[in-house]
């Protein structure tokens, strides 16, 4: 398989490193149901056909965090980005006051 | 040596001007430059080459390429002996030696052969009947017996002497098969100007366009095949990769390829590989793999003398090689009568066509007569005569008569399987095509398209029109501007088959799989016994599962288990392939990484001091670090490392540390990142200040731990251990950028820039005091415990301090820029020397640690939490942090958790072993009753006496108590007293000198 | 306090250099490096600080620009390492620190990685035995810059000329293995 990374372009698969699911946002930690949450963060995952949301660390290149997201039955990769983005998207959206 | 009896006087593309002597099993032959051993044993006349592997049935040449399932030999002697290699795709060379396997003594008289005789016993699922019961026997008694029994050749001893390499490729187009599909695709593909590669395993282009001799242009189709390689060879952009097997395909376009760089040489020339491995990443493949041509099952259809067609056609016109005198050909499509044709052209015999359709076509008549022979329309071979050679064949007429027919040599032909295997290795399934009664590629991998034979064209036009097709669209489609496709002229041939899957009138073996000896029969058993599902017919047969995955097989069977279930063939199934499509020796794909080049080495500043000083080293991951340095009058290790120690103790020693990772923390929020990540605080840490952090995984568990060090208001430098450097540091860019990726915080490793050593023991400021530029301040009171700071050194070389104990002595960490890090250890051991100096290892560094109770990797296991180690003290209350929520889970805070404590052996003699685990004094060593283990033990030389490390249920509670460690791996067992895990200066007072 | 002058030694401890004319081998022990790395939300202050100190802008994709004696080459997002020959002892931190206080982190890594050129015109036939990107012409040109692996250990490289001639860094402990790997597969090019 390879990667399109944004950064470095098209690289094999022994260049990443597989770093999680990437539809899951680390919860708050003072939350009442903080212990909940954060069970459901670390293990409860869905195993559904299709496209999935992955981590990818271009570990032998940039360096850079990817959300690489990717057929699980045909590994047909549908978009890739550079995390760290998609991360202040997400925290921007998070904030009090956004309207998402 | 004998004359080459079978060597046509002319004809061929072989180079009769460079004779070559070769020998088969002992006895010298020749054979000419562009043959095969296959070949050149055919010219000579030697037509039994093998044993077959169940039954040690004689065997001769089936085929002409890659899928041959008969011709398996030994090749070279010693380390280079090489077994089950393919006779037809050997190239031959002055000095090959070659031998043929799975006999004994000799391939004539094989005393193996009774296995033959016991045949009823033998039938499919034999082994799982017969001995099953008991169980104990098999691996001493059945399995050794049935390996001697049956069986291939003989691998090598020794260590391959042959290098091999690994590589990779990039193109625009890859095109797989350089026959005429091939050629013509990469030649339409290449004028764009676009990357092309042409990848084809034999040592010339060409493929079946050569070995049918069909014209092209009007012309032999030599002169085509050579001009297109001159062209493709002239491109710059155009790489032609003879002998190279594409093996695999993978996801988005990546395509495993092995390339056999020496095999056609005696040796290797220097400097060159055995084989390459090719790893090809290509936008668009086209597969022009050709087919492979079936046999027919029928009776006797082992004997040597019996080939395929093609195959025949293959040694005539590429080799000019009879591969018998007195040919009866046995069809049921209209190359068998292509076949005698040309064996009648070249002077052979033809003494019958039989062919197993009625009605035959005008042209097939013609040809037969044409050729001069008997026409036998609606007949089949029932059984062939001879022994290790064929001296005849039984036919049954179409009215239904038995007539027995000399000949020296069986052509058949059961019509042509598309090689297909590549479009399956992504999952793809083959689909039914009726009309030429086999299996078509179904879906494509992403970016491949099919031509020629591979996709069920047989004929030549066809194959030249879908490969220029082919090529010009690939590139088209990637951009590339094509006049259009070109092809030359080229006729196609009638195909016309009308399906023979198996000769119900023969009685004797019809052998559908020849490399695993399964038989009709076999299927036919395995049917009735209910193993229906392809999968389940192959698992019980073996069928399909010998090195050449069953391409001259698997089709028949399948047709043979759908006529016994009374299913179509599509109904039936399809076993899909998986790479590789041919056999990849293991050395080609270890390539270079093998041996001393296995994985790479990391070598720490001070290597080649410590290599010119004696030190004994020791891999850590990949670091290779100094273990010990003994000294000549040293007895053993154990010496060596009690000398270290006490040095240490007693007066100072150096240790190199740079194998810790170290990250240079910098931005605003550099504080609150390390806050973060360390389950204890560092914001609040001073600058010119370090303190030891630990790291968490989110569920809780210890991950790693370092010191920190503050080296200003937004600048942190951490350090991590030597086994996690690579981890931590991936763990740390993945929290910045997916976590918290507003935080302003740059990471950068440092491992590598700073050759950094401890300085331990009472005289290490004394030492340091000699090595550090005068303006800097080391006393105690201006660099006390935890102190850090910048210095210089050797009149300005930059520097850093930093006042760190793992020892428990007064200890330091000087770094300099690792090309200084050789000068700086000499600087030390010269300047020490007043106060004995000497350089210790991680060995006497370990046994310090465990006298101190510091945790290290055994107690870092990924099983135990900061409260197991005694460490519960610094978990933050706070603050939010990695491991915070999920490490206050009730199963994780437990009290009964295995905590960190000492032990002590109360039989002051008795060693201690890592890893004994403990049980109650009066109680029974049982599962139930572990209550933990010991990580770490150590003779320690301060303490007189083993010590060691543990973890114990409810250990810090229970110092005093005396219980058991129970070792059942070196079946020991010795009581052991629950002592305070810190051995030595449990004050600190050394420490702060 | 010794007073002798310190020996700087080179990461590569078995080396030997391959002089040809397919393919020739060089270590590059001669280099000052510093890693720059971006503050948050200065990205337009360091271009500019760039800007007027060296007269050229930083590459934002895989590239590498020189002026003035020092080279800049894109190490990742937000990243750059500079590069410059060690003459009169320059020190490329020492140089740069004062310049970016407060808008960008200066690492030293002069002895963070060792450095070789391969040049010649067989140069990417020998890199293709370990280097997994592609470096036809077509698809890297001189002045580009890769971050990948060869022979499993992470490097660095650029094509500095089109010789070609490729400038190659890895982590310094891994030189001597590099160096194996480079020279065997040199072999098969150097008569």
């Amino acid at each position: 398989m390879r990667i399109q990374c944004p950064c470095c372009g098209e690289r094999s698969l022994d260049e990443f490193t597989y770093y999680g699911d990437a539809s899951v946002t680390r919860p708050n930690a003072f939350a009442p149901t903080a212990m909940s949450d954060y069970h459901a963060y670390v293990y409860q995952r869905d195993n559904r056909d299709g496209d999935h949301r992955e981590l990818w660390y271009h570990a032998a290149g940039c360096h850079a965090c990817l959300v690489v997201t990717r057929n699980v039955r045909s590994h047909i990769i549908s978009d890739v980005r550079i995390a760290r983005e998609v991360a202040r998207e997400r925290d921007a959206a998070a904030l009090p006051g956004s309207t998402s | 040596m004998r004359r080459q009896s079978n060597r046509l006087g002319e004809g061929g593309i072989i180079d009769r001007s460079k004779p070559v002597t070769f020998t088969f099993d002992g006895a010298p032959y020749q054979g000419y430059q562009g043959d095969t051993l296959a070949s050149a044993l055919l010219a000579n006349g030697v037509t039994l080459v093998g044993r077959s592997f169940k039954y040690h049935r004689p065997r001769g040449v089936l085929s002409a390429g890659s899928e041959e399932p008969n011709a398996l030999v030994e090749l070279r002697s010693e380390n280079y002996r090489e077994a089950n290699t393919k006779a037809t795709m050997v190239e031959l060379f002055d000095g090959l030696s070659a031998s043929s396997q799975n006999r004994w003594p000799s391939l004539r008289l094989d005393f193996m052969s009774i296995n033959s005789l016991l045949s009823p016993i033998f039938v499919a699922g034999f082994y799982y009947k017969t001995f099953m019961w008991p169980a104990a026997l098999w691996e001493k008694l059945y399995e050794p017996a049935i390996r001697r029994a049956a069986g291939l050749g003989r691998a090598a001893q020794g260590e391959d002497p042959d290098h091999y390499e690994k590589a990779t490729a990039h193109c625009d187009v890859l095109v797989v098969g350089g026959g005429a599909a091939g050629l013509n695709a990469a030649l339409n593909a290449a004028r764009s100007g676009a990357r092309v590669i042409l990848a084809d395993e034999n040592a010339q282009l060409g493929g079946r366009a050569l070995d049918d001799g069909l014209p092209i242009d009007g012309a032999p189709p030599v002169q085509w095949i050579d001009s297109v390689r001159e062209q493709l060879e002239r491109e710059p952009n155009v790489v032609v990769m003879r002998r190279t097997t594409v093996f695999g395909v993978y996801d988005t376009g990546t395509y495993g390829a092995l390339e056999r760089v020496s095999d056609h040489l005696a040796q290797a020339k220097h400097g060159f590989p055995r084989q390459r491995l090719w790893r090809i990443i290509a936008k668009r493949t086209i597969l022009a793999t050709g087919a492979t041509e079936r046999p027919i099952v029928f009776g006797g259809n082992d004997r040597p003398g019996v080939m395929l067609a093609s195959a025949f056609r293959t040694y005539l016109n590429r080799y000019g090689v009879a591969p018998g005198r007195r040919i009866v050909v046995f069809t049921n499509n209209d190359s068998g009568a292509l076949t005698a044709a040309e064996a009648a052209l070249a002077g052979l015999e033809v003494v019958a066509i039989v062919d197993s359709r009625r009605g035959l076509s005008a042209e097939i008549s013609k040809a037969a007569s044409t050729a001069g022979t008997r026409m036998i329309s609606g007949g089949v071979v029932i059984d062939t005569v001879g022994k290790a050679k064929l001296s005849g064949v039984v036919i049954r007429t179409g009215e239904g008569e038995d007539v027995r027919l000399s000949c020296d040599c069986l052509v058949m032909s059961g019509g042509w399987n598309p090689n297909l295997q590549l479009t399956t290795h992504l999952g793809g399934k083959p689909t039914w095509n009726d009309a030429i009664a086999a299996f078509v590629p179904g879906t494509h991998p992403p970016g491949m398209s099919v031509a020629g034979a591979a996709g069920g064209s047989f004929g030549l036009k066809d194959a030249l029109d879908e490969g220029a097709k082919a090529g010009s669209e690939a590139v088209a489609s990637l951009g590339w501007k094509v006049a259009g496709p070109a092809s030359p002229r080229a006729d196609n041939q009638p195909y016309g088959i009308r399906p023979l899957w198996l000769v119900e009138a023969s009685k004797s073996k019809a052998l559908v799989d020849f490399q695993n000896d399964v038989t009709a029969a076999d299927i036919a058993l395995a049917a009735r016994e209910g193993f229906q599902s392809v999968e389940h017919l192959k698992r019980y047969t073996t069928l399909g599962m010998a090195t050449d995955q069953g391409r001259t097989s698997n089709v028949n069977a399948l047709a043979i288990m759908a006529k016994a279930t009374d299913r179509s063939i599509p109904e039936t199934g399809m076993t899909v392939a998986r790479p590789p499509y041919s056999p990849v020796a293991i050395g080609a794909l270890a390539g270079h990484h093998r041996g001393k080049s296995f994985k790479a080495v990391r070598r720490p500043p001070s290597y080649a001091w410590a290599k010119a000083n004696g030190g004994v080293f020791v891999e850590t991951g990949l670091w290779l670090r100094p273990a010990y340095f003994p000294k000549s009058d040293e007895r053993d290790w154990f010496e060596t490392v009690c000398r270290e120690v006490k040095t240490v103790r007693s007066a100072v020693g150096v240790c190199d540390v740079s194998t810790l990772g170290k990250v240079d923390v910098q931005g605003k929020d550099a504080g609150e990142f390390l806050d973060k990540i360390y389950m204890n605080g560092l914001k609040t840490l001073p600058i010119g200040k370090a303190r030891y952090g630990g790291m968490l995984r989110e569920d809780g568990i210890f991950m790693d731990d370092g010191t920190i060090a503050r080296l200003g208001e937004h600048h942190y430098f951490v350090t991590t251990t030597t086994a996690n450097a690579v981890k931590a540091f991936q763990h740390m860019e993945f929290c910045a950028q997916w976590l918290w990726p507003s935080l302003d915080v740059q990471l950068i490793s440092a491992t590598e820039q700073w050759a950094q050593y401890a300085v331990a023991g009472p005289k290490s400021r004394d030492l340091l005091r000699k090595i550090i530029d005068p303006e800097f301040d080391i006393s105690d009171e201006a660099f006390p415990y935890l102190q850090v700071g910048k210095i210089t050194v050797c009149g300005g070389i930059k520097g850093r301090l930093f006042r760190l104990s793992f020892s428990g002595e007064r200890a330091y960490e000087i770094a300099v820029p690792a090309r200084y890090g050789d000068a700086l250890m000499r600087a030390l051991m010269d300047a020490g020397q007043e106060f004995g100096v000497c350089p210790y290892g991680a060995e006497a560094l370990a046994v310090m640690r465990i006298e101190k109770g510091h945790i290290s990797g055994p107690e870092l296991n990924g099983n135990t939490t900061p409260r197991d180690v005694g460490l519960g003290d610094m978990i933050a209350k706070k603050k939010d942090f990695i491991g915070r929520v999920l490490g206050e889970r009730p199963g994780i805070i437990d009290p009964d958790r295995p905590s960190l404590i000492g032990f002590r052996p109360v039989d002051k003699n008795m060693r201690m072993r890592s890893g004994a685990h403990i049980v109650p004094l009066s109680a029974p060593a049982t599962a139930a009753n572990d209550q933990g283990y010991l990580t770490s033990v150590a003779y320690s030389p301060t303490v007189g006496d083993w010590i060691a490390l543990g973890l114990l249920k409810r250990g810090p509670e229970r110092i005093g108590e005396k219980v058991r460690a129970v070792d059942p791996v070196r079946n020991e067992e010795y009581v052991v007293e629950v002592v305070n895990p810190c051995f030595v200066d449990p004050e600190g007072e050394k420490l702060r000198g | 306090m010794a007073n002798t002058q310190w020996v700087a030694a080179s990461a590569f401890v078995e080396w030997r250099d391959i002089p040809g004319s397919s393919v020739s081998v060089t270590r590059r022990d001669d280099l000052t490096m510093a890693n720059l790395g971006v503050f948050e939300g200065q990205s337009d202050k360091v271009l500019e600080v760039i800007r007027s100190a060296y007269g050229i802008d930083l590459p934002r994709t895989p590239k590498i620009v020189t002026a003035r004696g020092t080279s800049f080459l894109w190490y990742g997002p937000n990243q750059w390492l500079a590069v410059a020959a060690r003459e009169q002892n320059r020190d490329l931190e020492l140089e740069l620190e004062p310049l970016f206080s407060g808008v960008a982190s200066i690492v030293d890594q002069t002895d963070a990685r060792a450095v070789v050129e391969i040049s010649g015109h067989r140069a990417r036939d020998v890199l293709a035995k370990g280097v997994p990107i592609d470096l036809h012409p077509s698809a890297f040109k001189t002045g580009d810059v890769a971050i990948t692996h060869a022979s499993h250990i992470g490097i660095v490289i650029c094509q500095m000329d089109d010789n070609p001639t490729y400038q190659i860094s890895m982590f310094r402990s891994f030189a001597d293995s590099f160096a194996e790997w480079l020279f065997h597969s040199c072999e098969e090019f150097s008569n």
